[in-house]
């Protein structure tokens, strides 16, 4: 399929960036690693005026440690996500949950960024920097902002970024000692997209209690949520098999709207994401047990 | 010396390198001067009057050259002589999403598409149907999808072969159930495309993507009113089929209506959304079917009724609604079986043939009916089977011949392979394995178009320089037949492959043949290939005679030499026969043909033309799968597959056969399914519907078994299409060893798996309530 005529900018600075996207407001789309836009632009589906490609802003392709946070530039993609050396040792859920997003060419050309903005109710990233209660920052002609995580997903393909802002970097923590993540995804095998995906980080306290645990699902519900009845079931609570599975069946809140689609009904999904949520708890008990020891 | 030197070669195919290094030309490829872009209009309705067409404003557009209508094709068509109900575009009333309206020529793509936007049609909604159940319902006439088939009932076959009675009442386990398979389509690699050239001399010639080049030349003549003689099809590189280019396709109508009104080459090719509307896949098939069989599990008695959604138009719908019943025969010794068949027309598009056409459903549904049957007789599912081979050469009930059948071979060799015995019943919770058994027919024995014609004739012509050229209608669509004839020629005549260039389906140039459907060609065009071989051999035999001094009855032809049997040393090298044979009468040209023989073409009833085959393949199957019992997700590691193809002329493309037939199956069997919603189609791109990668794809060996078939070529069968049945229900066994439950419900997805696993905890939960034995029962 060939996409409807538009206008192409490729600007080299974020600067740049911004006031074209003022110039061209609503008529403009912004295009990172293009996974998401322009399928929907041959499909037709998405026809923007204009296409401004954040591609060749190098400045904001970065991982690197800032005031006890790690702080990740927006057009990173999922592949230096998963390579670096920093995320894998002091924040491992995201390099995790990197690995299982789409397939080789998808995670060499697919950014953070892009994906976080584009707030896919499928997509991976979301239930991570949920669990990871991450920074998102947005960057306009007036400045910058800085989001928590937990605010950012508004609705499906629906973020708090206002018109006129541009997603630059996204801040996770340096995960305290005890602590172990793990991100598990039942995967639609032709699109490699989540049907549930559920990231879990949990850290053990003394006596061998959940000191803090932190659960985000994905896939189950138009966007990305807190599973905060499973967190809850959990926290002050000696870690045990029972206790998760327990604690587990809580995943889906009575007030979430399920998703069903060709791949999932709502039934299944609802019943995966306690599956799934379990599988992670187990993975970051695991981890965290054995960083303990 | 070894009986072949060319036949039983892993040769490899003679388009292989054209295809690999991209060099070889698919439809698409091809481009010619002042070539035209047609795009088609198809409806927003699954059903609807159409009030009014008006294409003024796109004939307007700078860039059209021509805008097509039903009125400039008025004749209707379709594959069976019964069933002409299609025309290329619709006048009075559209009958699915996405049926043909009108088409354009333009100078570009985008002008066509700009142009599509710009014909005017007004539609008057009629109530649509989309259940085939639903659809047989309908009484007002006012709203049948066609006026003249009463409740959407295209055709309707009712069977009974054998006393059914006296065999349900012989029968000491009876069990019955229903079956369902959902919609699924061929997906072949390459999407349709057709390109029509308007000749200077008024003549068209029309390259396309097809399995039936003289079906095209044939419908086109009728439809654009020229004598077949003035229409050329060229049937170019083809990048799959599987049944979904045997028949004719409205774009390949369309390209030759615009080009004729044009008087321009005209190009069409499907997007991957258009091929899945154009489909002409495997029906929807809700099944009944009951059997009975003794204590010893001997089977006595077979009841069947299939229900097929056949979409909107006839096509080949009676056919496969046909294969369904007769080919319940010719596998196991059936005594008595009664079969009632229906094809309904609902407002989707038209189903079709597909590989293993009409026998795959119906075979998943008998082959798990023979798991329970073994399992309530307390036999082993392969036991049961051993118990009702028949014993060939032999006639089944129906009337059927069978004169080779490797069946029992195909069965034990799965079994040691697979390790059967050691682990069926005995693997660990969540893994299990499963075995069944499939057919097929080696080409129809009745042509579609009833006529006492050979059902293929090829020719041969030898060069001065002795090269040698095939002329051969038969349709090469990936499966490997040019390089089959090639390598029969070659063997007659004594030479290496290389020797031949082979002209395939181009009906200016090759002498008829059917077309590639119902895995006829290895052995039809096979044994024309055959027999046009041994006929210009003979004509060297001849010349060779002569200048040896010698019968033409000791003569052999072997290494490119042909020399008396018992004097080896006194040859005459290929060349120098082809110059004695040229002197003596200055051109060599030979010619075979093949119809199936009189005996093999089955019985009178009606009905009796579909199944009747000269041979019939076999296939037996061994899955292993693991199933996760807390998701329902289920993987298949390993199919073990052995095939009978009679003799394997090329191992090599057998093995590929096979192994494409099983991957087809194994699709089908766990993922892929055309989903509909009020006649749209939710998935129709290869993202949504899944056909499995090699990641997912198990691990498949697969056994050639040979038994030489009396009248094959050389002693072959089909090999193409026989081992897509077993897979479906071998998977299904094997998840119920796995996990002890039965999916008879096509594809077996994980959530039918999980549902079927909570509803036996539920009711083993609620049985051992009732029996009081659970700790917090008896209240």
């Amino acid at each position: 399929m060939i996409p409807a005529a538009f206008e192409y900018h490729a600007p080299k600075s974020l600067e740049e960036a911004l006031r074209l996207l003022n110039r061209h407001g609503s008529e403009a789309k912004l295009l990172a690693g293009g996974h998401s836009l322009l399928p929907l632009m041959k499909l037709r589906l998405a026809a923007p005026r204009c296409v401004i490609d954040l591609g060749r802003i190098h400045a904001l392709r970065y991982i690197r440690e800032e005031n006890g946070r790690i702080a990740i530039g927006a057009l990173t993609t999922h592949t230096e996500v998963l390579e670096s050396p920093l995320l894998r040792t002091k924040c491992p859920l995201l390099p995790q949950t990197a690995w299982e997003i789409g397939d080789v060419q998808v995670r060499n050309r697919g950014t953070i960024g892009g994906s976080l903005a584009h707030a896919d109710p499928a997509a991976d990233y979301p239930a991570a920097v949920l669990a990871l209660d991450a920074e998102i920052v947005a960057a306009s002609a007036d400045g910058t902002r800085t989001l928590r995580a937990a605010e950012f997903f508004v609705d499906m393909l629906t973020t708090a970024l206002l018109p006129g802002e541009i997603l630059t970097e996204v801040r996770v923590p340096v995960l305290p000692p005890g602590t172990g993540t793990a991100y598990r995804k039942l995967h639609q095998p032709a699109s490699g997209f989540a049907i549930v995906g559920a990231a879990a980080r949990l850290t053990l306290g003394s006596g061998g209690k959940v000191e803090r645990v932190a659960v985000g699902l994905t896939g189950v519900a138009p966007k990305a949520y807190r599973a905060a009845a499973v967190e809850k079931a959990l926290t002050g609570k000696k870690a045990s098999e029972k206790l998760l599975a327990e604690a587990a069946r809580h995943a889906v809140p009575q007030d979430v709207e399920l998703l069903s689609d060709l791949h999932a009904s709502a039934e299944y999904r609802k019943a995966m994401a306690v599956v799934f949520t379990r599988r992670a708890l187990e993975d970051a008990l695991a981890r965290a047990q054995s960083k303990k020891r | 010396m070894a009986e072949f030197s060319i036949i039983g070669k892993p040769l490899p195919m003679t388009d292989a390198r054209a295809k690999v290094t991209g060099l070889g030309k698919y439809a698409d490829d091809l481009v010619v001067p002042g070539m035209l872009f047609g795009k088609i209009l198809h409806s927003p309705y699954p059903h609807a009057h159409i009030r009014r067409i008006d294409t003024t404003r796109a004939e307007a557009l700078p860039g059209v050259k021509a805008v097509a209508t039903g009125r400039d094709a008025p004749h209707p068509y379709g594959i069976l002589p019964i069933g002409h109900d299609e025309r290329v575009f619709q006048t009075d009333k559209v009958r699915y999403i996405g049926d043909n309206v009108a088409a354009v020529a333009a100078t570009s793509l985008e002008v066509a598409e700009q142009a599509l936007a710009l014909i005017d049609v007004e539609y008057e909604p009629l109530p649509a149907v989309f259940d085939p159940l639903a659809a047989m319902q309908v009484e007002n006439p006012e709203h049948w999808i066609h006026s003249n088939k009463p409740r959407n009932i295209e055709k309707e076959y009712h069977h009974v072969f054998g006393d059914v009675e006296q065999g349900f009442a012989e029968a000491e386990i009876i069990h019955a159930e229903r079956f369902y398979a959902g919609e699924v389509t061929h997906a072949a690699m390459e999407p349709h495309a057709t390109l029509a050239v308007w000749e200077p001399d008024g003549r068209l010639t029309v390259y396309s993507s097809t399995q039936v080049p003289y079906y095209l030349q044939r419908t086109l003549s009728n439809v654009c009113e020229m004598p077949m003689s003035h229409i050329r099809v060229v049937k170019p590189l083809v990048g799959g089929g599987f049944g979904g280019k045997s028949e004719v396709i409205p774009l390949e109508v369309a390209a030759a209506v615009l080009a004729k009104k044009a008087r321009r080459p005209v190009k069409i090719t499907y997007t991957r959304e258009e091929v899945f509307y154009a489909h002409r896949g495997r029906p929807i098939s809700y099944m009944d079917l009951k059997v009975g069989i003794t204590r010893e599990g001997r089977i006595t008695a077979v009841e069947a009724r299939m229900v097929q959604d056949g979409g909107a138009y006839c096509g080949y719908g009676p056919v496969t609604v046909l294969y369904s019943g007769n080919l319940l025969h010719a596998i196991y010794d059936i005594p008595a079986a009664r079969y009632d068949g229906y094809r309904v027309l609902t407002n989707k598009p038209a189903c079709g043939a597909m590989r293993g056409h009409g026998t795959v459903n119906m075979r998943f549904a008998f082959e798990c009916l023979l798991d329970v049957l073994a399992e309530k007789a307390g036999l082993d599912p392969v036991e049961l089977r051993r118990r009702n081979l028949l014993r060939a050469p032999c006639i089944t009930a129906n009337q059927l011949r069978v004169t080779s059948y490797g069946l029992p071979e195909c069965i034990e060799r799965v079994v040691e392979r697979s390790g059967w015995t050691a682990k069926r019943g005995k693997l660990p919770f969540g893994r299990g394995i499963g075995m069944a058994c499939s057919h097929y027919v080696s080409g129809a024995a009745n042509p579609i178009i009833r006529s006492n014609m050979p059902h293929t004739t090829v020719h041969i012509k030898v060069d001065r320089d002795a090269g040698i050229t095939v002329y051969t209608g038969a349709s090469e669509i990936g499966q490997g037949s040019d390089t089959i004839q090639v390598q029969i020629v070659a063997e007659v005549l004594g030479v290496r492959p290389e020797r031949i260039r082979l002209v395939a389906a181009d009906t200016e140039l090759t002498p008829v043949d059917l077309g590639s459907y119902s895995s006829r060609v290895t052995f039809m065009a096979g044994n024309a290939c055959l027999e046009a071989a041994r006929n210009l051999r003979a004509q060297l035999f001849d010349a060779v005679a002569k200048k040896l001094d010698c019968g033409p009855e000791v003569l052999e032809a072997r290494d490119e030499r042909i020399f008396p049997r018992h004097d080896r040393e006194r040859a005459l090298s290929f060349e120098e026969a082809v110059a004695a044979a040229l002197e003596a009468q200055g051109a060599l040209v030979a010619k075979g043909t093949y119809a199936p023989p009189e005996e093999a073409r089955g019985g009178t009833f009606k009905g009796a033309g579909v199944g009747p085959s000269p041979a019939y393949s076999y296939s037996a199957q061994t899955a292993e799968v693991s199933v996760d019992p807390e998701t329902g997700q289920l993987t298949v590691h390993r199919i073990v597959v052995a095939h009978d193809c009679g003799r394997a002329l090329n191992p090599l493309t057998v093995e590929g056969q096979v192994e494409g037939s099983v991957y087809m199956g194994f699709g089908q069997a766990v993922q892929e399914e055309m989903i509909w919603r009020n006649g749209r189609l939710m998935n129709p791109s290869l993202l949504e519907y899944r056909i499995p990668t090699t990641l997912e794809t198990p691990l498949i060996e697969s056994i050639i078994v040979e038994s030489h078939d009396p009248e094959g070529p050389f002693g072959a069968k089909e090999a193409g299409e026989g081992s897509l049945a077993a897979t479906l229900p071998a998977i299904a066994s094997a998840v119920y060893d796995a996990v002890g439950v039965r999916i008879h419900s096509l594809p077996i997805t994980p959530e039918k798996i999980l549902a079927a696993l909570q509803e036996k905890r539920r009711q083993a939960a609620s049985q051992t309530r009732n029996s009081g034995t659970h700790p917090g029962g008896g209240s």
